[in-house]
């Protein structure tokens, strides 16, 4: 979040989840009613409620002070028809899907400092580059061709 | 009274062995006392990472919960921006369904009225739902990036 251009200097906040102990960065478990599709699986919907994360306006700083925040979200994902298969040997990875749009709304909270964020509706976001698909890496790389 | 000599020896070179442990210790205990507490605390970091000692003989599997892809660590961090041809997971050893996007941007309202602008080209949000391996065994999950 930015106060002015989007710009790092700019930055006001970073919210995400906090990064697990085994390294993952932000990554957070999601419920089973917290991700649909349609009947086709072309479209979907990924979202949750109260979701416990972090706000860290310094990040990445490795002293960035945090403060405890709550995120509600919906990110709609939708396939385009259009193909893409990336794959790497080497890294063990093979990504099968296709282009797609994605649109984001959310609301956040951080009590302690009485602040509060709703992003305009869904529809009004953009963003740059999105997939969906199926994904197999590591030990089931090569089990999976 | 070979064998009490034996003892005796025994006996004095174990008074000996303790004597110079009291000695180390206590010198030990000085040197630790005189180290500056940053050296100290970085000694004690590492205990927080070890493994948990199994108790009730309880098996040693490793911990349940996924982790990251190894080589993504190049740039000492373990995320990695969407983009084509690059690993999309962030969890290793997994299979199952994925969607990934970055680059949202848009505008909202704080609680004050004022109009800002969020997002960036690394603001990213994803899904992985199937299954990963760890702790020597499969899970079934659902993880998002957010």
């Amino acid at each position: 979040m930015f106060k002015g251009p989007a710009v790092p200097a700019n930055q006001t906040h970073d919210f995400h989840s906090p990064i697990s102990p085994e390294g993952l960065y932000w990554v957070t478990p999601v419920p089973a009613s917290g991700l649909t599709f349609t009947a086709d699986g072309k479209t979907a919907t990924l979202q949750m409620a109260n979701l416990s994360i972090i706000d860290q306006p310094r990040w990445p700083a490795m002293d960035a002070e945090t403060n405890p925040a709550f995120l509600d979200f919906k990110v709609v994902f939708r396939a385009t028809d259009e193909a893409v298969s990336y794959e790497n040997a080497m890294q063990q990875f093979r990504f099968e899907g296709f282009k797609a749009s994605a649109q984001l709304e959310a609301t956040i909270r951080v009590p302690s400092i009485d602040f509060t964020f709703k992003t305009d509706p869904l529809e009004t976001s953009k963003c740059d580059f999105a997939v969906m698909g199926t994904e197999v890496n590591g030990r089931y790389y090569e089990s999976g061709k | 009274m070979g064998k009490r000599h034996d003892q005796n020896s025994n006996l004095i070179s174990n008074l000996e062995l303790d004597r110079r442990r009291w000695l180390k210790l206590g010198v030990a205990s000085a040197v630790a006392a005189a180290l500056p507490g940053t050296l100290l605390r970085a000694q004690t970091a590492p205990q927080a990472c070890a493994a948990p000692i199994p108790q009730n003989h309880e098996p040693s599997n490793g911990g349940a919960c996924p982790y990251p892809i190894p080589w993504l660590d190049k740039n000492g961090n373990h995320n990695q921006i969407p983009m084509p041809n690059v690993e999309l997971s962030s969890i290793y050893h997994f299979k199952g369904r994925l969607a990934r996007c970055n680059g949202f941007h848009g505008m909202g309202t704080d609680n004050h009225g004022n109009r800002l602008a969020w997002g960036a080209p690394s603001t990213d949000y994803s899904y992985m739902a199937g299954e990963y391996w760890a702790a020597r065994q499969a899970h079934q999950a659902i993880f998002a990036h957010t």
